[in-house]
């Protein structure tokens, strides 16, 4: 019995379980302007500033677009991106973080990169794996609280 | 001891649960797929589109995915899993799989060359990658299919198909889409020898970067001008490649104030808006890596000019044709990057 609970206990915390993931994706119910609006409101919460919000739909309804919300936030803790890009400056294409936010037939996907998908290339660094474990956690977190967000 | 046993096994009560359905589908699916099979980023999986697809070509399809065409593979998956995601979307249809021999056809794949070419490669394309950008349906923007055309050339849906479902779908065309039936133009015989031709198509090779940035998650250069010097360089470097420059940031902006940023680290926006478009018709995610922007650092007494390794960066998406995209945003950015820094 003890054998199979701790096998259990292993298989746990070892097995992933989507796939192998390059993506954080997830699809909210509600509108886009709304889910902007929260998510806004969401990040300070996990304690990260939202440096600045860019548009990238301008004109896209010239290109056959249906809806042209299409926005991404980017948003850090000063300190974290001060103390990463002084060992590895390589890192300063990804940093601020970024949410994408897009309208999709009156629902909203929002879109962020795994930071996990970055580790491979600091195998030597513990430290930044470790950072990158953290964001995606948080990244994750926020975007299960977007999913969660109703139709208004 | 009793009590750390139990503890152990409340952690496990997860594993130990049948699978939840709709909860796998709803955190594994619903982003591409919809909440209620509608499609978006990907294919719709309505009941007219499901009534033709077999319970075990689903589950191939999710453990395999479809290497460069979005749906990643789900390898990760136990087969309860899997098995209870595609119960969970066949209960939409109401109504029972279609199931088809696993058995091979036979067929002659000489004979089905000429037949293929007459009659699929129009949609499918001569080496029958699908033709068309990107995959799925709705999206945000308008779509000329309402599902596009099968990369029939793609591992996962070699594998994920039997050639009894295939040989169904030629003959009976497809639901929810412009595919005709086959039935009065190609005979039982003929349409075994173009699914056997089908069998010997094979994926094409996708390029990948230059060979010294590979395995490194930026390009990275040294500039021997000052840094307001190499800012200025960059940015004509950029218009030089017809690109247009957005008003440059401090890369910590907005994160601090105005007073405390640090004026020795510059992010340079650029786009070209046509280019953008058409690559957001073939992946709608880009926006997770954009903007492009070449970043200029003054460092430990060093000017560095940094920009992500696009190559890599449209590899994230399992999107051959955004990949391929990437190969040349590599070229173009380190002619940029080495021009501002020659």
């Amino acid at each position: 019995m003890r054998l199979f609970a701790s096998l259990c206990l292993m298989l746990s915390l070892v097995l992933p379980v989507g796939a192998d993931q390059t993506l954080v994706m997830v699809r909210s119910e509600a509108p886009a302007q709304y889910v902007m609006d929260v998510l806004k409101e969401t990040l300070p919460e996990y304690g990260y500033t939202v440096a600045h919000t860019q548009r990238c739909d301008g004109g896209m309804a010239e290109f056959h677009y249906k809806s042209d919300f299409y926005r991404v936030v980017f948003f850090g803790k000063l300190e974290e991106v001060r103390t990463i890009l002084a060992r590895h400056p390589e890192m300063s294409p990804y940093l601020p973080l970024k949410i994408t936010v897009v309208a999709e037939n009156g629902e909203t996907i929002l879109a962020s990169m795994d930071p996990r998908s970055l580790g491979g290339f600091f195998p030597e660094d513990a430290e930044l794996q470790l950072q990158f474990l953290r964001w995606y956690n948080d990244i994750e977190a926020i975007l299960d609280e977007m999913r969660r967000l109703k139709k208004k | 001891m009793k009590h750390f046993n139990w503890l152990l096994l409340l952690f496990c009560m997860p594993l130990l649960a049948a699978p939840d359905g709709k909860a796998l589908y709803e955190n594994n699916c619903s982003s591409c797929h919809h909440s209620q099979g509608k499609g978006g980023i990907g294919l719709p999986l309505t009941p007219e589109i499901l009534s033709q697809l077999s319970d075990a070509y689903i589950a191939k399809t999710i453990r395999h995915g479809r290497p460069g065409r979005i749906m990643p593979s789900f390898e990760q998956l136990s087969l309860a899993q899997v098995n209870a995601i595609v119960r969970y979307v066949r209960s939409w249809t109401g109504k029972p799989a279609p199931v088809f021999q696993a058995a091979k056809i036979k067929g002659d794949a000489a004979k089905g060359k000429p037949l293929y070419e007459k009659h699929c490669v129009r949609c499918h394309g001569k080496d029958g990658s699908g033709e068309g950008p990107g995959t799925g349906v709705t999206m945000s923007r308008e779509r000329t299919f309402m599902v596009m055309p099968a990369a029939l050339n793609n591992s996962g849906f070699q594998k994920s198909a039997s050639d009894a479902m295939i040989r169904d779908i030629v003959a009976s065309g497809r639901k929810s889409s412009d595919m005709p039936s086959f039935k009065s133009k190609l005979s039982d015989e003929d349409i075994a020898h173009v699914v056997t031709y089908l069998r010997t198509l094979k994926p094409p090779v996708i390029k990948q970067g230059m060979e010294e940035w590979r395995g490194k998650p930026a390009y990275i250069m040294e500039s021997p001008y000052d840094f307001e010097t190499t800012v200025e360089n960059v940015k004509q470097a950029l218009t030089g490649a017809n690109f247009r420059i957005f008003p440059q940031r401090y890369l910590e902006q907005g994160l601090v104030d105005e007073f405390s940023v640090n004026t020795r680290q510059v992010s340079i926006r650029f786009c070209n808006f046509k280019e953008l478009y058409h690559l957001l018709n073939i992946d709608p995610r880009l926006g997770t890596v954009l903007p492009c922007r070449i970043n200029v650092m003054a460092q430990n007494g060093k000017v560095l000019v940094i920009s992500a390794n696009v190559a890599h960066l449209a590899t994230l998406f399992n999107n051959q044709e955004l990949s391929e995209v990437g190969v040349l945003m590599e070229e173009i950015i380190l002619t940029v990057m080495e021009e501002a820094t020659l």
